[in-house]
This record gives C-alpha cells, structure tokens and sequence, in this order.
C-alpha cells in the first residue's frame, strides 16, 4: 500500500501537503504543437477508456481495446488522419445516451478540451507510445540554458530549462547556516552541531560546502538516516502484526540496512543481497541476514485459519512488496485480474509470485520470536569466535566418533575381565539404603509389585538423597510411585519417586500442597521400553536442587510446587510400587530399585544407568552376546568408563557452553531458505487460496526485457533480471525515491506507481539521466546524494513568491529549495539531539521510550506478549527513533501522529498531514518537555547571567542560527512573563522541571529553569525548527 | 448551493460565533476568522441527494454474535438436540480447522426462551430484555452473509467491504463523503469498550479505522478509555492553561515572522492547528466530563456509565459526541467469539449491551437527535446451529458461521418495524432476501446520502469504492 497507514489525522483541520494539485506537465501552447501519445493523449484514455477497452481481457466490452494501436485501427475505433470517419470520435461527441462514450453509468465525462485532444490526435495520424517507464532510460542530451552561471551540475541543468521555459527563475542560494542545518538533515536525520555549523560558515575555502558534505557522510547517522526510509518499504517492524502480534526478534535485519549504507554498499549487491543473501555461493552470514527482507511480512497464528490461505497471503504480500520496491508497479492489482492500465497479466503476477513462493518459511508464526527458519547471529566481537567454535565443536564430535572405532578392542578385553561384582562395585555402594531387584530386567512380565516394608530412608528436608529403577511401563495413562517413603494418610508427609502420564518426578512433603515441593520431568518415558530413571536431591529444600535422568541422561524439568519448610520425616515405611495405602503401581515391571542416601555424581549417574545392561550381558556365555546387546554396553563404557572418551565429551560439553552462552549474547536472523523443488505457483481466480487454475513457473512479465537465459529460475535469477542494464524500471525506481527523501516528492510522484496509472514523471530527461548515472556509477548510493546535495538546485533557499505560488505551488519544478515538515522520527530525534539528551549508538534490540500508558493494551489481544508496554529507563529512552520497537497492531504513537505508517505492508511514500494532534505531542510529550528542560538547562550554564547569549545559545542549537532581532523582543516577552509567573508559583516550576526520568540540575534556580524550559518547548515548536 | 451544504455552512459558523466569546487569545481570534466559512474544503465530498442519516453511531459486537440465540428464533430444532446436521444442509461448505476435524456436527438447539413482541412480532432471546421494548424502532435484517470465516478478514471485510486489510473503512467513507460538523473534535471517532466478561476476546487493531488509501485525515481517531482521551492532551505538570497561552502567543509571532520571510502557506497552516490544538484541551475534556449530565441518564443507560470504558460509558459518549456534531462513532464490544461456553458468556454479553443500546435510543429520541442518527449493531459473521466441543442441554459452544447473521439498524432513516430476511430452520443458509455486506454498505451509503457506485475515490488507477468491484445494491425495505 502506497502512503497510506495515516491513522490520527483530523477531520476538515488537516490540510494535507501532499493532496495540493501537482505540476506535471507543461500546458499545451495553440493547436500547433504536436500531440504526444504518453503525455497528452494515454492519461485521457487511461482514465476514461481502459477499464473496459484495456489489458483486462475479462471486463473488455465489446471485444474492443484502445490500448494497442493495431486493435484499435482494426475494430475501426480509430481511423489515422480521418477522425471524422473513426467511431472514436463519434462516440465521444455523441448526444443519444446509448450511444455516448463513456457511458452514462460510468460517471465518467470527458471535457471539451479532452475530446478536441483526441480528436486532433487522430487527425495527427493516431501515433502510440509505449508507456515511457518500460522503455530503458537512455542517458538525454542536456538542455541548453541562459543562465549558465547557475549550472553546477547537470541536474540543474534539466531544472533550470524548465524553470526557464516556464518564466521562472531560481531562488537565490540559501545562507551557509540553512545550507549546514539542512544537508545535515538530509544525510544524517539530525541537526548538525553547532560547531560543526560555525567551522562551515568561516570557512572560506572553494570547496568549504563540499568538505562539510563529506563530514557528515561519514557520520554513522548517515547509515541511519537512509535505513529509516528503507524500513518502511521493506515493513520492517518487531511483532508479527497479525492476532497474537507477538514479539518478532528480527533487528538484526535493521541493522544490516544501516551497516549497508554505511559501508556505502552498491545498490545492485543491497538488492541482490535482500531479494536472494541466502542463495549467493558461498553465502555469508550477513547475506543470509539481508535475506531477512522477505522474512519482513507479517505472519499469523491464528486459531482456525488455513493454511494455504495463511501461505497465499505472504506469498502475495512478499511479490507486491517486490512490485513495489523494485519495479515501482502496482503488481497487487493483477492479484484477481489482469491489471487495468498496465499489460500485467493475472497469470504474470502468478508466474512472478512463483519466486517468491518456494520458500520454507511456514503457515503459522507459533507466536514465537524466533520462527524458523533462522539463524545464530553472535556480537560483532562474538563472531570470530563463533566461527572457530564451530570447527572445533565438529573437530572433536569427530574425534569422539574416532576413538569410538578405535577403542573397541580395549572395550573386548576390559568385558572379558568383568564379573558382576566387579561391575557391581563401579558405583559406590556408600550411602545405599536399599537395593530390591524385583525381577529381571530381561522379564517382560508385567506388574511386579512385592510386598516389601522397609524402615529405610527416612529422609529428612536437608538430606541429599538419589532414587533409581529400571521401569517398563505398559501403560503411560496413570499416577503412582515406584518407590516411595510416604504416608498419604497424613497429608503425604514424606518423598517418592513418581510417575504420572509417563514423566517421572518426585514430591517432598510435609504438608500437601502448602508445604511440599513438586517437580516432573518435561518429557515422558517410552512405553513398554525398559528405561533407566533416577531422581537426584541435594538437600536445598529447593526445587531447583532436584534433577531427573532418563538412561543417564538429564532432562528438561517442569516445578509444581516450591514452597516446602517443614519436615519430610514419616513413621511409615517404605514401600516399592505404591505410597504407604495408594497409588498403586499398575501395568509394569520394575527392575533393580535403589535408593542412596546421598546425591550421586553425574559418572556415577551415567554409570548406574548402564550398569544393569552391563551385568546382564556378563552373565551371559561369551557366544550368546549378540551385537544387539554389546553395543548398549560399549556405548555406556565409552560414555562413563573410558577416559579419553570422557575427555573429549567434556570438551564438547564445554564448546556447547560457550555456544550457548554467544547465543546468549547475540541474536538470531529470520533467513529465507529455499525449498530443494522447483519453484512454481497457482494462478488463484479472483485471488482466493482455494480457487487455483493452472499452475505457472516463475517467470517476469513479457512488457519487461526477457528473463536471462543463463539465469536460473529462482530468487537470484530474478535479482540478475532486475539489475540488468537494459532494465527500464529499477535505477529509475530506486533513483526516484531517494530524489524524494531530498527534495520531499519524486520526479514520479507516486513513487510506487511507475506504471501507466502512475503520474508522469516533472522532469523525464532529468529522471532518465539520473537512472543511467546512477547505474553506470557503480549504483553509488552516496555519490547519487553528493550528486542531489551539490546542485544548485538543491542550494536554493526555500522562499516563495506570489508568482511561484501561483505556478509552482507544489515546487514541482523546484523554482526554490525543499522546504517540508520532518518525518514523525526526525522530529522526535531533533529534539534529542538539540538538547544533548540523544545517545547516538548504532544498532542493537529495539527500545520502549516513552510513551502514553495504555497504547498498546487498547488494541492488544489478552495472550499477547506485547500487551503490555514496559517503558525502558536510562539511554534507552534517548535513543534515535528508528531504534523504537514497532509493534504492528499499535506502532509507536508519537510516530503514528506523525503519518508513520503501521509497517503493516509495504509503504514507499509517507503522507504528510499537519494537525492539531501533532502540535500536542510536540507540545506536552515527555519526551519533548525533558528535551527542552534539557536543553534550557544547558543554555542557563553556558550562558551564565546573560539571557541574549543564552536566547541565541539556544537558536544556535534548534535552528542552526542565533537570533534574528525581530525575534529577541518576542522571546523576551515570552521568558520575562513566563518568569514572573513561575516566580509566583514555585510548586508548578517544580513539577514542570521534574518531567522525565533525568533529573534536574540541582545547581539551578527551578523557578529560573521552568521560565527558560517553556522558552525551549516554544522554540523546538517553531516552524522552522518541526521543517527542514 | 445543495441545501444541506448551505446548512453546515451555517452551522460552521454558528459554531465559529458561538465559541469565538470564549476567552481565547487575539491569535485564536485570528486563526478563527480565517478559517470561517471552509467546510467541506477538506476532502468532503458532500452528499448526491439529502442524507436521511447524518451521524452514525456503529456498535460492533466483536467475535460474531449468536444469531439463533439472539434473534433468529429456530423453534423446531428443540428436536433436533444432538442430532447430526444433515448434509444437505451443510453442503460440504467449508468449515474453520477449529471444527473441521471434529467426527460430528450435533445440533445445539438455543437453551434461551423466546417471545415475540411490539407490532411488528419480532422474536427476541429473553436475555435481551430491553432491546425486546424498542423492537419496533429496530430494522432487523435476519439474511446478512459474509465470505469470511476468520475474525481478522471478516472484521475488515464488515469495517471496509474487503477482506485484505488496506482498504478505508465505512468511517472513513463517511468522513470522506460528509466532512464535519464540529470544530473541536475529530470527524470519525473510535470507543473501544471492554467486556465485564474477557473470556475470549479477538484482536481489534487499529488498521480497522485506518482511512486506508483515502487522506489520512479520515482516519478514525481512536478516543482512550483509560487515562486522557487523546493522546497528549494534557499540558505538561506545572503548565497552566495561561502559561500555555502565553507560551503559544509568543509561537504564532515567531511563525508569523517566518511566514513572513519565506512564504510558505505550510507555515500559516501550522499557526492555526496551534490554535486548534489548544482549543481541543479545552473541549475534550468538556466531553468526557459527565458531570452534567441529568439524573435521568443513569436510569437509562444503567449504572455502568460510571465505569470508564465500559459499553454504558462508551455509548453515552457516542451520544454526547454525535451531539457535538462528531459524524461517526464507531464502538467496539469484544468477547463474542463463543466457540465454548455460550451459557456461561451470553448472559454478560447481553447484560453489557442491551440496556445501554435501549438507553441510546430513548435518549436520541428525547433530543431530537434519533431520526437524524443511524444506529448499527451487529458482529462479522453468524455462529453455527451445530455445537463445537461438549453438547449439553445447558451448555455448548458455536464455531464461525458466515453463511447468516442477524444485524439492526435503528434511526437515520432506517425503517423501524422492519423484520427482513429469513433463513431455513437451521439458521444456517438463508432462504429468503439475502443481504450481503455490499448490500448492506451500499444501503448505509444511500441513508448517508450517497449512490454507492458514485462515491468513489482514484487509487491505483482505480476509482475505488466501499463496495468493490461485485455488484451491491440497495435494500429499500431496508429504509423508511
């Protein structure tokens, strides 16, 4: 969606910048002049004919198109040179209302001047065009100029030739100090330093502007500056968007955007990068985080949808996100029928889909942060580290693998010297309270339950103890002790170990449920598999203290109850398969049940677990121990026996520890990944999920120079076809939007439309140069804004004329220098950084900074966990805007009254609204009214005892200027009334100055600083200082 | 000049006259002058014939109310208790992979007794107490369908006639079409209330009242429930109201000196949204303040207009902004979805909404405001006559059911008495005049005073419509 997303605009109050009626073409001058097909004649018929006699073969009446000049001369319409004899022209000047074109019912009527237009046309020979954006732009000639001394570049070439045949001419140059504050504001966001605007102004040097140009270049800001922009076509945000509109942790991908810019990175790798990172050949791990691009849409988990249709919709949203970015072509309009205006046929859009459809990426979000796929992505410090870890974590996994083929004939040797006692004696039998056998652990019979009583283990809150058995469960459906001290008469006063629905845990208790501890196993045991389980306790009293083990290995826990404080101790005995009367043990066999009275080590938990596999097999003749048996048996041996085994083990285990904890540390990308088939969609009638035709492979669409031969079908050939040279879109695209962050509006004006229904482009010859310059420059993104920055056009100050406002009321034709209010985050970072209070580090997990209380929880849904809004302290309040998490369903309020957009879909054009909404937040915002206490406190220290300095101290730092004398008298005003009223109210100048989390210089008079906070909250509301 | 245009000029200026006393500063005085006589400039693009509704207060029962426990009394299925669906009722419609896997579709009939009342015999659930007092100021429409079986596509199909988000909404359209009568206050407000029951509520995002790609100031403005009512409101602690004149008498200056140099109207438009914005900290809080209000409202509404945020609180406020002149209310009322435990969540539902809507009306119609007002309430689709999850006598549950839902309208030219639509006796598809969505937008959209296919706005290439592209058209029974 282009420039939409505006939600708190006002009624009749808002006056929208954008909506003023824009200059495109220059008026035809007499009859004389010879008619244009794509400039005088195409937008008529656009507007008023296409829908039915255009590309749309389903709603074409009459089996008639204008479009196409051979179709229309056959069917008669149009006869060249003859209009007279063409029924064109006879429907058109028709006055019998069936007869009349475009009919009646349409609500379309074309003027006389349009109908004269059409008809002069035909008398002309009836010449068509193709459509101007798909031919590939040709480098034009320059126009010729009078005022040669204007021209500093050929842009100003192009603006001046039109600026002179309108008979207008340029605004003078702006004054350094303008200059300064807005270049600033255009590479970097924010306005520059003071003495950054000073050393410019006294320099005198020839290239003093351009080495100030090359200062802020180089400011990671710049990186920052460009990214904002790119987020919002690319719709990055941190939440899913749709129901759940769960937390995304996906800002590794924003600050690749600004890594990229910074490192000046060409527009064709930026491009490549993002469209297919993931399919380069040897693919970095930042590659893969470009690839995060088509990973930017959002997801759903709802309950009950379905889904392909979930699967449909971000297919289409990631190709009309390409339409829009890369190809500035309503694409989404073929989605249910042939486009209406450009000869995008529905089965195209199917065919370009068909890219974008062959990822692995799933139906549903699963609400969580981290849907795959993604990836590890560790600090930058992290990285080298990372990489060699895993080498080294392959390295040994492959030396246990080594020893585990060499070590065998140890193992042979060491079995055959193995007895049951002395197998028996590898775990020490210190501390064992009880050992019962039950039955064999060969015995598949069921349900061994004896009758055993024992006054045994006794155990006490504070005593460590470990209780094993081999079980094998016949039935995973029930509740009972396999071992168990435990008098569930008398509130269950004692410890078990436990089974329900297959997972082991274990109670201590002294009274249930208020003084006991719980814990269970995460995962339950196979059924009718016999399975070593051992519950380990350390006597904390905790339930922390308690570990789970299945066949020696740890697993995950889940804690029931933690709030045991009494004794454990008990009178009744213990008892094997039951508690003291319940909790019978059904529908197993049991095998070996220990019970130690202390906490085992990990060795010798791993050993017991292999221990009963080990004995059985050593009971058995040396020719009946099959390999089924053995190989258990050598698995535990390597496992707990086998020292250079261990070692290596340990060190794995402690490579896996570092990993974990640079996971830790780091964050993840959501990548694309390409399914391992061929890519290939669904032609979807009317765009519904469930109504497929036939089926299309990815293809571009015909009107668009043919797909590379050598390319191969998939999201990297399709980058390939984008950037080559012949492309008659992309450098157009690309050039035409960042010429619309400089000077507030494309030479296209919509600048995701390039296409038919799109506006003509202000200056053609200009765009198309500019295109070329930039391809063959090597697609320099900062050489194009050297190129824009340097211009005598661009240098222009920004006043107007009576003359201009009446000719060039828009400034389409640039007759002055790009004057418009800031966007929502550059508004919000001015005044952060004009007090001092911005923190200027790059990148990192988004922020919650300030922001009213219930925004999010208006909109969110219960489950959600982004519901609530917990608001950051310290630096993360200060951060640059773009830093700000953007949650989908409620973006960040200060931005949204500002016309972000939702970053819901893709949005390659803000609107721009002023409304009383924004003069409220910049008014009463906490962020505002710290930023100006901030900054007042700042002028009172520099400034001490002289309130002229200080007044322009302030000037100095939010419009890049000291104060002009007309000025002073209405600040003086101000201040001196604000004075004394505060002088009179010293609880109001203290709750005024205690806004924000900062505190308030304590060395400051408070009645003094809320005066001198409520002068800065004016000044950082001025016009001039909320305009570039 | 169109007569109704002549009106909102006057009543511009009216309300210009009126508030001009007010005590604002010289500046304000100003910006007022120069902003006289400027209706409709904004975008507006006034009616194609006299509207009969000139305000629109929109109560959507979020998750999608149960038809057949409400109003589309279906007697005969007290038989049918636990019996299957027949196929060739379902016909193999597709179903939400909530239930699709379930073995069986039982029928539920609806636990709640019914009566017919008024003179029109409109059968109403007995939890609907009230409402069953005013069935004859209601226009009931029993046939409306959807395609949508989802809560987030159905929602914004209902809100903007699509399922896709992107698309403006009815509020918008109407801010679009009939501009504003009020100077103070927002042209398109949205109230979201809270249900007494959350058991379970569905998203409601702020992309339903988002102007889509019509000029973002058609965007519903979404009024708080809790803390100020609109964002930033408030002057900052220890900044007075005179502080902040102060303050703002000395900005218009400095702007004016810019203006002055370079020019720019931009500059002389942010002068008067100052001005505006300061307005607004005055007559916002004036709204929201009920303490004016009689005794009497309390006895119509019911004690939970003293509980900000609830559906009382937020339907006596639609009321006091459509009096201000505020063009469209929209209200939000979660806790619908009743996939289970429909006994345990309808009587809360009920209780929430039905007295207050009642009060609405009595109280529109006491000020002279209810023929002039049109008032909609309904959710995004129906739910279905078969039980999802356990079946009982006493409780059950329904999953999405979009082939029919029951909506009314009251006032604005509605036709009250109305009993439109029928359905077969499974509530499930419709048998008689079924309205969908188009319909029913493009039947608003004529009370508003406009031809649904002429109301049309130019977006990529098209000239797009609140009714799409299928052919919609009006339901005159629907109007008086």
């Amino acid at each position: 969606m282009i420039g939409a997303g505006n939600r708190n605009a006002w009624g009749r109050f808002a006056a929208a910048l954008l909506g003023v009626a824009a200059v495109a073409a220059p008026a035809a001058r007499g009859d004389e002049r010879a008619l244009e097909y794509n400039r005088d004649v195409r937008p008529i018929l656009a507007e008023n004919c296409f829908s039915c006699h255009g590309p749309d073969s389903a709603s074409r009446k009459a089996n008639l198109r204008l479009d196409q000049r051979e179709a229309a001369l056959e069917a008669g319409a149009i006869v060249p040179g003859a209009p007279d004899e063409s029924e064109l022209i006879a429907r058109i000047f028709s006055e019998e209302a069936e007869e009349v074109m475009p009919p009646p019912q349409t609500h379309k009527v074309l003027s006389v001047e349009q109908k004269q237009t059409l008809r002069r046309w035909i008398e002309q020979g009836a010449e068509y065009q193709p459509h101007w954006a798909f031919l590939p732009p040709r480098r034009p000639e320059l126009p010729a100029v009078r005022a040669e001394s204007w021209i500093r570049n050929p842009i100003d070439r192009f603006i001046l030739a039109r600026l002179e045949a309108e008979g207008l001419s340029p605004a003078p140059e702006a004054d350094r100090r303008t200059l300064a504050r807005r270049a600033a504001l255009d590479v970097t966001g924010l306005p520059p330093e003071p003495s950054q605007v000073e050393a410019f102004v006294n320099d005198s040097r020839p290239d003093a502007y351009e080495r100030y140009l090359e200062q802020l270049f180089e400011n990671p800001a710049w990186g920052e500056a460009r990214a904002r922009a790119w987020l919002d076509a690319a719709r990055y945000a941190d939440t899913h968007g749709y129901h759940f509109d769960n937390y995304r942790e996906m800002w590794s991908y924003r600050d690749w955007v600004i890594g990229a810019f910074n490192a000046n990175m060409p527009f064709d790798q930026f491009a490549t990068e993002q469209l297919a990172g993931d399919l380069l050949p040897n693919r970095t791990l930042e590659q893969l985080i470009a690839s995060g691009f088509n990973r930017c849409n959002m997801t759903t988990n709802e309950g009950g949808t379905i889904e392909e249709e979930n699967l449909v919709g971000y297919t289409r949203d990631r190709t009309e996100t390409f339409g829009f970015v890369f190809l500035g072509l309503t694409a989404n309009c073929a989605v249910c029928h042939d486009h209406k205006y450009d000869p995008m046929t529905q089965k195209e859009f199917y065919a370009l889909a068909a890219f974008f459809n062959n990822t692995t990426q799933g139906a549903m979000d699963g609400n969580v942060k981290d849907t795959p796929p993604v990836v590890v992505v560790p600090t930058p410090e992290d990285r080298p580290r990372w990489d060699r870890l895993q080498v080294e974590l392959a390295e040994t996994r492959e030396r246990i693998e080594a020893r585990k083929r060499e070590a065998r004939p140890e193992f042979d040797s060491w079995l055959a010297a193995q007895s049951v006692e002395s197998l028996s004696a590898l775990v020490k039998p210190e501390g064992l309270h009880v050992r019962a056998r039950v039955g064999p652990l060969s015995d598949d019979a069921a349900a061994v339950t004896p009758d055993l009583e024992l006054d045994v283990a006794d155990f006490e809150r504070d005593q460590p103890w470990t209780a094993a058995a081999w079980i094998k469960l016949g039935q995973r459906d029930q509740s009972a002790a396999i071992v168990a001290r435990m008098d569930d008469q008398a509130q269950f006063r004692g410890w078990d170990l436990w089974i329900e629905g297959g997972r082991v845990g274990t109670h201590l208790i002294s009274k249930w449920p208020e003084d006991a501890l719980k814990v269970v196993a995460g995962p339950p045991i196979a059924e009718n598999v016999w399975t070593h389980v051992l519950v380990r306790y350390d006597g904390s009293g905790k339930a922390k203290g308690v570990s789970i083990y299945y066949d020696g290995k740890k697993q995950p826990t889940v804690i029931k109850e933690d709030r045991l404080s009494g004794s454990t101790r008990t009178d009744v005995p213990l008892r094997v398969g039951q508690r003291r009367s319940s909790s019978r043990l059904e529908n197993a066999a049991l095998h070996d049940v220990r019970v130690y009275g202390r906490a085992l080590d990990e060795n010798e938990v791993a050993r017991l677990a292999g221990l009963g596999r080990a004995v059985e097999l050593v009971r058995l003749p040396a020719d009946q121990r099959s390999a089924d048996r053995v190989d258990p048996v050598y698995r535990w041996w390597l496992e707990t026996l086998d020292e250079p085994s261990r070692e290596l083990r340990g060190a794995v285990a402690g490579l896996e520890a570092e990993a974990a904890s640079i996971r830790q540390r780091g964050t993840i990308a959501h990548v694309t990944q390409e399914r391992d088939q061929p890519a290939m969609a669904y032609v979807l009638f009317r765009g519904e999920y469930d109504k497929r035709r036939d089926p299309v492979e990815p293809d571009t669409p015909a009107f668009l120079p043919p797909f590379p031969t050598d390319a191969p079908r998939n999201r990297l050939g399709l980058a390939r076809w984008l950037l080559m040279p012949d492309h008659p879109l992309t450098a157009r695209v690309a050039v035409n939007r960042f010429w619309q962050e400089v000077f507030g509006q494309g030479l296209v004006r919509t600048s995701g439309d390039l296409g038919s229904s799109g506006e003509l482009p202000s200056h053609p010859e200009l765009l198309d140069w500019l295109a070329v310059e930039f391809r063959e420059s090597g697609w320099d993104v900062k050489a194009l804004f050297r190129l824009m920055l340097t211009s005598s056009t661009y240098r222009q100050a920004a006043v107007t004329t009576p003359e201009k406002r009446e000719k060039d009321p828009a400034n389409r034709l640039l007759s002055r220098g790009p004057r418009f209010r800031m966007d929502a985050e550059m508004v919000r970072d001015y005044a952060l950084a004009a007090s001092g209070l911005l923190v200027r580090r790059v990148g990192g997990p988004s922020v919650k900074p300030y922001q009213p209380d219930g925004v999010w929880e208006a909109v969110a849904m219960p489950e959600s966990n982004t519901r609530k809004y917990e608001r950051d302290t310290g630096d993360k309040l200060y951060r640059r805007s773009l830093y700000t998490f953007w949650k989908r369903a409620a973006p960040p309020a200060l931005m949204e009254t500002f016309n972000a957009p939702s970053r819901e879909t893709c949005t390659v054009r803000r609107e721009r609204t002023n409304t009383p909404l924004q003069a409220l937040a910049t008014l009463n915002d906490v962020t505002f009214i710290e930023a100006a206490r901030v900054l007042a406190e700042r002028v009172l220290r520099e400034g001490a005892g002289c309130d002229d300095c200080r007044a322009d101290g302030m000037a100095e730092r939010v419009l890049a200027r000291p104060l002009r004398e007309a000025e002073r008298p209405i600040i003086q005003a101000t201040l001196e009334s604000l004075s004394a009223y505060y002088r009179d109210h010293p609880e109001e100048a203290a709750a005024l100055i205690a806004v924000g989390e900062s505190k308030a210089d304590p060395q400051l008079d408070p009645r003094e600083l809320a005066a001198w906070t409520m002068v800065a909250n004016q000044m950082l509301n001025m016009d001039e200082a909320l305009n570039k | 000049m169109h007569p109704y245009d002549e009106q909102l000029r006057l009543m511009t200026r009216r309300h210009f006259f009126g508030r001009a006393s007010n005590g604002l500063g010289l500046a304000a005085l100003a910006s007022l002058m120069s902003r006289s006589g400027r209706a409709g400039q904004t975008g507006a693009v006034g009616p194609h014939f006299a509207p009969r509704a000139r305000h629109v207060i929109y109560l959507h029962m979020v998750g999608g109310p149960s038809q057949m426990d409400l109003f589309d009394y279906k007697p005969q299925m007290a038989d049918w208790f636990d019996k299957d669906l027949p196929d060739s009722v379902r016909m193999g419609q597709r179903l939400t992979t909530m239930t699709s896997g379930q073995a069986r579709f039982p029928i539920a009939p609806s636990k709640y007794k019914f009566a017919q009342h008024g003179q029109c015999g409109m059968w109403v659930t007995e939890l609907l107490p009230y409402t069953a007092r005013m069935v004859d100021d209601l226009c009931f429409i029993r046939s409306m369908h959807t395609e949508a079986i989802n809560h987030e596509p159905a929602i914004t199909a209902m809100q903007t006639g699509n399922m896709v988000p992107g698309r403006p909404c009815l509020g918008s359209w109407t801010s679009y079409g009939l501009g504003s009568e009020n100077d103070n206050l927002p042209t398109f407000v949205v109230l979201v209330a809270k249900a007494s029951n959350n058991e379970q509520n569905q998203a409601i995002s702020a992309r339903l009242w988002s102007s889509g790609f019509l000029p973002g100031e058609h965007a519903g403005v979404s009024f708080r429930t809790s803390g100020d009512p609109i964002l930033f409101i408030q002057n900052p602690p220890g900044v007075s109201a005179s502080v902040r004149r102060r303050m703002l008498d000395g900005l218009s200056a400095l702007n004016e000196l810019t203006f002055a140099e370079l020019g720019d109207p931009e500059t002389r438009t942010r002068i008067e949204q100052y001005e505006l914005a300061y307005r607004m900290q005055t007559s916002v809080p004036e709204l929201t303040d009920l303490s004016d209000e009689p005794a009497s409202t309390e006895t119509l509404y019911g004690p939970d207009i003293h509980k900000p945020g609830s559906f009382a609180h937020s339907v006596l406020l639609a009321r006091r902004l459509v009096e201000r002149g505020v063009r469209f209310v929209q209200i939000y009322h979660n806790n619908w979805d009743h996939h289970a435990n429909v006994a345990g969540r309808m009587p809360d539902q009920c209780r929430d909404v039905d007295q207050p809507c009642w009060g609405l009306v009595q109280d529109l119609k006491s000020r002279g405001l209810f023929d002039e007002t049109l008032i909609i309430w309904g959710g995004e689709f129906g739910r279905t006559i078969y039980s999802q999850g356990g079946l009982t006598h006493e409780n059950y549950g329904r999953d999405h059911h979009p082939r029919c839902f029951t909506m009314w309208m009251a006032g604005g030219g509605s036709r009250g008495g109305t009993i439109y639509g029928e359905t077969d006796e499974f509530s499930y598809n419709i048998i008689k005049d079924p309205v969908h969505i188009r319909d029913f937008h493009a039947t608003i959209l004529k009370l508003l005073g406009f031809d649904h296919e002429r109301l049309t706005y130019k977006f990529n290439g098209l000239d797009a419509r609140l009714t799409g592209v299928e052919p919609a058209r009006v339901i005159t029974e629907l109007i008086a």
